[in-house]
């Protein structure tokens, strides 16, 4: 989908709007810069300096310290989370983009169920099925790995709501049937000719399915035992215990902010260079 | 805006000048013809055995569990729709029912007003600080709301954080952001931060989409840019409107991990806070799985249903208008 | 002795075989149990000490025919959260699991602890503390090692209560008196933090004399006393309460940043700590170590001698142990009389230790520490811990202690009367117990 550019956009020059907005940016960064500049910050300093500014310039020791502590365990966790979200995000856009398009270029038996289903299965609470899902695995006995987190994560109906609005709007039917009078197969029109358009759509489930799985803290809070195993969220926020627990013997409230700070990075550069591309496909759902 | 979609929008809504002529749904549906339909089948089954797999089944295990009870002394027994009766007679859940209502009557208009605002300001604003604003604002979405919290649970502290001494300044008394009076307005806080960009984000992309032919009459009557956006702009995105509101609903009604986090730094945070939270104890602290199940099975049918009235209501004001 | 990094290794190789197998073989092959094969016996473990690698490590130096896997899976609840799963999924838990006392009657009714009777955890029984084998027995049934304790004693800032001519208060009626002269010299201080922690509460009522719950599986699985409202418990809450309302206790939650700080700038002056606290504050409290002192706490009768206890742990088996006998022996051994784990447990871990033979230690009882000014603080707890008497739990104390904390918490943001905490708490536990099919006594 083409946006007008914002060249063509009335340019409208006054103070009010630039004031808000200077507002706007404060109240957004601030936290933000907080960790950025608690990161660098020793433990003493993080509980005596003043919250806004630099104290010692910690930042190094701190970082070598969080890899460094418990065998080096964040980095692990680091690694957890790229690949747990890495694979949900490509597993789940892949049954996404399919599913979307079948449903919004072909007709078949129970169609018409499965969409009005589908918005309905955007609303089950998540935390709804964390725990039947536990059971079922357990069954299974695939928690306590890899998995227990990322088959669960492949389930997107949001994203197959996406896909399908985005294909009903830009993959136009004659394209389609074009190369299927060309005897092109369901597959290859899908691949060669569908994909390429759909790729702004594609690229948006991927992003947020990518963050959901990032963030997500409960499934792999209730399915993962092993520290090993951990993703960031869940990592963090045990050493955060440890740290309420054992002030004494540990000093984690740095390892905590820095920790934090490092799981935000990835994602926010990725969200702000990528943005041009997820931001169309965004607008294809909010248009609906 | 394009109606060709059955899911949300029936035919009959009268659709605004679409941005790209777009043929009639009849017109598809003849064409279609010549596809596989079991080809789309295929297309479809992969995602279909996920769901089957991780919705459907769980969700039909945790009714089944919901059916039975198991007390600590007397073991498991079926019960049938016992636990629901009591889901709904336990004030405990109503409490939490009632807090997250609450919440969302005053969280949702905020956030979503300040996000139609903002995205209202940066479609007729294109200057550089619009373009640092936009991605500034969009930030706080790729931080776990686990960390968020967490770190909004520092900010907050009288001994990490630079707010609560603020009123010492001037010779007041230091806030407590995680005093009873003060809590769910500090949590409110933090889902605000959170989600203010992404909305913003969403209904400025929804803003793009609307056709300039629409408000250029307006312009040259030289109508001011807010009268534009009350009047055309903000009509003209309706539906984004309501699915961004639906979708925070459906969020709001959920709400766990910020007071879940939070209840570290705040003893209020007790346990039936929310009713996620609630189910969660249930489950977790007290290894009542059956009556967590059911909790969690009513709150998703509450969701359900209230999201589908919200549609519902939404579409019948949109074909009256 | 094993290299230092061995840990690490093990970490690596395990998740390298879960990444190799599960890649390449159908999904539901993945993960459980190792394989069997030939060599030591391999036990799990689930325990979140501090420090605890080492002990592992002189654990698994010391024996070739059993070797321990240690797994923290998080602290306290997050643990137990993974434990009930596991229980309930009657999959997943590990065959050792560290628990504290008041958790143990909870697992016990869920059915997920071993009876460690059968495989000679009674003759353990006069190595330990006689309050802490008896919450961790229900009659010649075993069902927890204990590891370490908190018995209760009063931290003070020596120098303040010096330099300010109060006296250090051996009653309670003192301790609020003290409160009172505390707010007149520093307007900002306190006398301490009403901490909103449930095992902090429980032990000053079980120093009043409280004991509010009884429960014995071997006698009745159906039968609970709960009797919150006894005059020996009101008077803490009434007490506590009271000096809150008059604005001359903090409300900070234990633990948090905030209450550390508070600590460590003269905020507050005095804290009903417990015997693991020396090591807890030590890390922690920079400004004003030195400046602290420990006297035994205030009696509410002058010239009793009452004892509480806060906080302790146990090691347990859980009924999915493969192999319990080499479990018990590891539940039993980890700690139990070996040096190395006590050494560890006592100079880096900072733990109290439940076993008799070691708080009796010279090396203990007369350690002096330099966070206190040089005092043998240890002199205070180990008579503290031989003075505790016996103390139950129910079986659903998370419930208990989360419904008093949810009420004292109403009572701190005014919405509720401290006296009726206590009332509320009873009978919300009461309509609990019998909700779960208990037949409730007081």
């Amino acid at each position: 989908m083409t946006i007008g550019g914002a060249g063509n956009r009335t340019t409208v020059k006054t103070r009010l709007p630039h004031v808000l907005m200077a507002a706007g940016i404060l109240y957004f960064l601030v936290p933000l810069l907080w960790v950025v500049i608690a990161a660098t910050k020793s433990q003493p300093d993080l509980l005596d300096s003043p919250a806004l500014w630099f104290a010692e310039f910690n930042l190094v020791e701190n970082i070598e310290q969080l890899f460094r502590e418990d065998d080096g365990v964040y980095g692990q966790w680091l690694l957890n989370t790229a690949l747990y979200s890495g694979l949900s995000a490509l597993g789940a856009t892949a049954l996404a983009a399919a599913a979307g398009y079948g449903l919004a270029r072909f007709s078949f038996v129970g169609k018409r169920l499965f969409e009005t289903a589908l918005l309905g299965m955007i609303m089950v609470p998540a935390t709804a099925l964390v725990l039947p899902t536990y059971l079922i695995l357990s069954e299974l006995e695939i928690v306590d790995t890899m998995w227990a987190v990322i088959l669960p994560s492949l389930l997107s109906p949001f994203g197959a709501y996406l896909v399908r609005v985005y294909v009903a709007e830009s993959v136009p039917v004659e394209l389609i049937d074009a190369a299927r009078i060309d005897r092109a197969g369901e597959l290859r029109i899908f691949w060669q000719i569908a994909v390429p358009m759909m790729r702004p759509a594609i690229v948006t489930v991927f992003l947020f399915t990518l963050v959901a799985t990032w963030n997500n803290y409960f499934l792999p809070l209730v399915m993962l035992s092993d520290a090993d195993l951990y993703p960031l969220t869940v990592g963090l926020t045990t050493w955060f215990n440890t740290a309420q627990q054992e002030a004494g013997t540990r000093m984690l409230f740095n390892l905590v902010v820095t920790g934090s700070l490092l799981a935000i990075v990835p994602l926010v550069v990725a969200f702000v260079l990528l943005q041009r591309f997820w931001r169309s496909g965004a607008a294809a759902g909010a248009l609906k | 805006m394009t109606r060709s979609i059955p899911i949300t929008a029936p035919a009959a809504d009268s659709p605004p000048p679409p941005h790209r002529p777009v043929e009639s749904r009849s017109r598809r549906r003849s064409r279609r013809v010549t596809a596989h339909p079991v080809a789309g089948a295929l297309f479809v089954l992969p995602f279909f055995l996920v769901v089957v797999a991780f919705l459907i089944v769980p969700l039909g295990y945790a009714f089944w569990l919901s059916l039975s009870s198991k007390s600590l002394a007397l073991g498991t027994r079926f019960t049938g729709i016992d636990n629901y009766v009591r889901a709904f007679t336990d004030p405990v859940l109503l409490d939490g029912l009632l807090r997250v209502v609450l919440f969302g009557l005053v969280q949702i208009p905020i956030m979503l007003g300040i996000a139609l605002a903002g995205a209202l300001t940066l479609d007729a604003v294109t200057t550089k600080f619009a373009l640092a604003f936009r991605l500034i604002a969009f930030m706080p979405y790729a931080v776990p709301a686990v960390v968020g919290a967490l770190m909004w649970g520092f900010l907050y502290s009288r001994t990490f954080g630079p707010f609560a001494d603020l009123p010492t300044f001037v010779g007041g008394d230091p806030i407590d952001f995680f005093s009873s009076s003060l809590l769910l307005l500090s949590l409110g806080n933090i889902v605000t931060w959170a989600w203010t960009g992404y909305n913003m984000i969403i209904l400025y992309s929804a803003l793009q989409g609307v056709p300039r032919e629409m408000y250029e009459a307006a312009v040259i009557d030289g109508a001011t840019p807010v009268q534009i956006a009350l009047r055309v702009k903000v009509p003209a995105i309706k539906q984004a409107i309501s699915l961004a509101a639906i979708f925070t609903v459906i969020g709001t009604m959920q709400f766990f991990t910020e007071p879940a986090i939070m209840a570290r730094f705040a003893p209020q945070i007790s346990a039936g806070y929310t009713p996620n939270l609630y189910a969660y104890n249930q489950a977790f602290a007290y290894s009542d799985f059956h009556y967590s199940a059911a909790l969690s099975f009513a709150l998703g049918f509450l969701v359900f249903v209230v999201a589908y009235a919200f549609v519902f209501i939404n579409r019948r004001r949109g074909a009256r208008s | 002795m094993l290299g230092t990094n061995w840990l690490a290794k093990a970490r690596m190789a395990k998740l390298g075989r879960g990444l190799a197998v599960c890649g390449l073989l159908a999904v539901a092959a993945c993960g459980g149990a190792t394989g069997e094969d030939s060599g030591p016996v391999r036990v799990s473990v689930w325990a979140w000490y501090p420090e605890f690698k080492g002990v592992v490590e002189a654990f698994n130096a010391s024996h070739s025919d059993i070797q321990v896997d240690w797994t923290n899976v998080g602290t306290g609840p997050d643990q137990y959260a993974k434990l009930k799963t596991a229980f309930t999924a009657g999959k997943g838990a590990p065959d050792v699991a560290m628990v504290e006392f008041q958790q143990i009657p909870t697992f016990v009714i869920l059915d997920g602890l071993a009876d460690m009777g059968p495989y000679g955890a009674n003759e353990d029984k006069d190595l330990y503390a006689e309050w802490a084998w008896s919450q961790a027995t229900d009659g010649e049934k075993v069902y927890a090692i204990p590891v370490d304790g908190g018995p209760m004693a009063l931290m003070y800032r020596k120098d303040l209560f010096d330099q300010h001519g109060i006296p250090v208060p051996t009653t309670w009626a003192e301790y609020a008196d003290a409160a009172a002269r505390i707010k007149a010299v520093d307007p900002d201080a306190y006398i301490a933090s009403f901490g909103s922690d449930g095992g902090w509460l429980n032990g000053l009522m079980w120093q009043a004399g409280c004991r509010p719950y009884g429960y014995s599986q071997a006698k009745a699985k159906d039968e609970v006393k709960i009797n919150l409202t006894a005059p020996e418990c009101k008077k803490v809450v009434d007490l506590y309460g009271d000096l809150v309302d008059k604005g001359l206790m903090a409300q900070d939650k234990f633990f948090t940043a905030d209450a550390t700080a508070a600590l460590d700038s003269g905020k507050y002056w005095t804290w009903a700590a417990a015997g693991w606290t020396p090591g807890y504050v030590a890390g922690s409290l920079k400004n004003t170590a030195g400046k602290w002192a420990v006297a035994p706490m205030p009696q509410w009768t002058a010239g009793a001698d009452e004892q509480g206890d806060w906080g302790g742990s146990t090691f347990t088996v859980t009924k999915q142990a493969k192999n319990p006998q080499a479990a018990t022996t590891v539940a039993r051994e980890l700690f139990g009389r070996s040096k190395a784990a006590w050494d560890i447990g006592l100079n880096k871990a900072f733990l109290y230790p439940l076993v008799k033979d070691v708080a009796a230690d010279p090396a203990f009882t007369g350690k002096a520490y330099e966070f206190f000014n040089g005092q043998k603080v240890n002199e205070i707890f180990v008579p503290v811990s031989q003075k505790l008497g016996e103390f139950q739990y129910t079986p659903f104390q998370d419930f208990v202690f989360k419904d008093l904390n949810d009420r004292t918490a109403e009572a701190m943001s005014g919405g509720r009367e401290w006296s009726t905490v206590l009332e509320e708490t009873q009978k919300n536990v009461v309509a609990y117990a019998e909700k779960q099919g208990f037949k409730v006594s007081r």
